[in-house]
């Protein structure tokens, strides 16, 4: 069983079928692209996966766990959803960060409610024993992950006071504080100016290990080239195309795919 | 000398009860307004319909009209059996239910103000929907209502003065007494003791607006 499966999801808003059957497998460590054209109902399906959509039909498991199955009629209480999303990262196109915190509370925040909550019902968060230390592993651990996405100076400065790069980083720094099991991204270069999308770009590069899964929507064709494992393009709420980047990008076989990456070549190289 | 001491003693115990009608309102329309605003955003359609509908009633008469209903009618519908024994009440929940329509619009307004995506970001990072609201939404709300909060406040302080068409013993009516005797000038006078307490409040406001001014968006 693939670590990430997602099973013939649907979603329409009112009498739009957005979502026509998306199936997909992902596995440990790997990096999927999905690429598309606009409307194709990206945003919507990483929406779905992280349960701020409610799919009409489908099922999506983690590492063997069922957290969405359309059949299974009882309605999921807000607990239960919460805890699911926890499985995932998502970093925005906006990036979303809070105001009015800085950068170093922008990361620490979540995990400190979620640490309190955990050690006040099972006494433990993350093998500590008491608020105060897990207060301590937060803390360590947003500090280094300042400095893997290159922003530890800036550690202290609010967002407003960032370039669009340095807020999407920061983004990203919150969204692995959490230490989610898949890492979602949603087009997390398109509000940059071009010359800003490089060190987001490296940044999401960077973090390709074994440990870490996925799921990047992007228009960066030659990005998804190199980082993606796995490419997905979609069109129309369907998978048009899917397969390694040799396949997909190089040779794809779909007369839509080969239309949308043709777009994309007449202005590359 | 002694003239002046004594209009002014007379003034102030009038304004006096501009004061205390401006914080007794101040005190239930603040929260009052929240609930109204959290019931004209409601999902539930019927409680949105009658907060609307309230809110528009109230926004579009005078307030000046709102106290002759709140003092008159009550005793009109009971047959005299029910009068308000100290005008002051009356006056008071006019204005709370004037003050507290408008207050909601402000309030609404800065939470409708907050981009969908905070919300969303908590929600992704595993927040609850109450520290959503306490932890990221809420300072986001206070930092864009206190400009018309202020704004609202400060016109309350002076709409204090129209408890006077129920008789309220308030400053402009108390200063009126003096023209019996001849004496315009304690009308004017008024003015000093509105300005000064505006002036105070727009201090109090900038301080809070400075206070916030940490950080944009
Ligand atoms: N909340 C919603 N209500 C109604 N329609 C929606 C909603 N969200 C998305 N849609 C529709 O679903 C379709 C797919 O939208 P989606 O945002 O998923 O596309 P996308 O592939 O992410 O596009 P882009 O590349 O422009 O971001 C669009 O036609 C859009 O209008
Ligand atoms: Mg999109």
């Amino acid at each position: 069983m693939a670590f990430l499966e997602v099973k013939n999801i649907k979603k329409s808003f009112g009498k739009t079928l957005v979502l026509k059957d998306i199936s997909f497998t992902l596995e440990k460590g790997e990096v999927l692209a999905i690429i598309g054209s606009s409307g194709s109902g990206k945003t919507t399906l990483l929406r779905c996966i992280n349960f701020l959509e409610t799919p009409q039909k489908g099922v999506i498991s983690v590492n063997g766990s069922v957290l969405f199955d359309d059949a299974d009629s009882s309605k999921k209480k807000d607990a239960e959803i919460r805890k699911n999303r926890l499985h995932f990262g998502m970093v925005f196109q906006q990036f979303n960060l809070f105001p009015q915190y800085t950068v170093f509370e922008n990361l620490i925040l979540a995990p400190k409610l979620l640490a309190k909550e955990k050690i006040e019902q099972n006494g433990e968060f993350l093998g500590a024993k008491s608020y105060k230390e897990a207060v301590e592993s937060i803390k360590t651990y947003a500090e280094q992950l300042l400095e893997n996405v290159g922003l530890s100076e800036k550690r202290d400065e609010y967002p407003c006071n960032l370039s669009g790069g340095q807020q999407q980083r920061v983004a990203i720094a919150r969204a692995l504080a959490l230490k989610p099991d898949i890492l979602c991204f949603d087009e997390p270069t398109s509000a940059l100016d071009p010359e800003l999308t490089g060190e987001v770009l490296n940044v999401i590069k960077s973090l390709k290990s074994s440990e870490s899964t996925m799921i990047v929507v992007t228009h960066e064709i030659s990005f998804a080239r190199d980082v993606a494992d796995k490419i997905i393009f979609m069109a129309d709420g369907v998978i048009e195309e899917e397969g390694t980047p040799q396949q997909v990008i190089e040779n794809p076989q779909s007369p839509r795919t080969q239309a949308f990456l043709s777009r994309f070549n007449q202005y590359s190289d | 000398m002694d003239q002046y001491w004594s209009v002014t003693q007379q003034l102030l115990a009038g304004f006096g009860e501009n004061c205390l009608l401006f914080g007794v309102t101040l005190l239930f329309a603040l929260p009052l307004g929240l609930l109204i605003s959290l019931g004209s955003m409601s999902r539930f359609k019927p409680l949105k319909a009658v907060c609307r509908v309230f809110v528009w009633i109230i926004r579009g008469t005078p307030l000046m009209l709102q106290l002759f209903v709140v003092y008159y009618i009550p005793p009109l519908l009971s047959d005299g059996s029910f009068k308000f024994s100290d005008r002051m009440t009356a006056a008071m929940i006019a204005f709370i239910i004037n003050y507290a329509a408008y207050f909601s619009e402000i309030y609404r307004g800065g939470i409708e103000a907050i981009p969908r995506g905070q919300y969303e970001a908590g929600y992704v990072l595993g927040m609850t929907k109450s520290q959503i609201f306490f932890k990221v939404v809420l300072l986001q709300v206070v930092k864009r209502i206190i400009p018309p909060m202020s704004n609202e406040i400060i016109t309350l302080v002076k709409d204090t003065s129209l408890a006077r068409v129920i008789a309220v013993g308030e400053i402009l009516k108390n200063a009126e007494q003096f023209t019996k005797q001849g004496l315009i000038w304690p009308i004017f006078y008024t003015g000093a003791f509105f300005l000064l307490f505006c002036g105070v409040l727009t201090l109090l406001f900038r301080f809070i607006e400075r206070k916030l001014d940490y950080y944009k968006g």
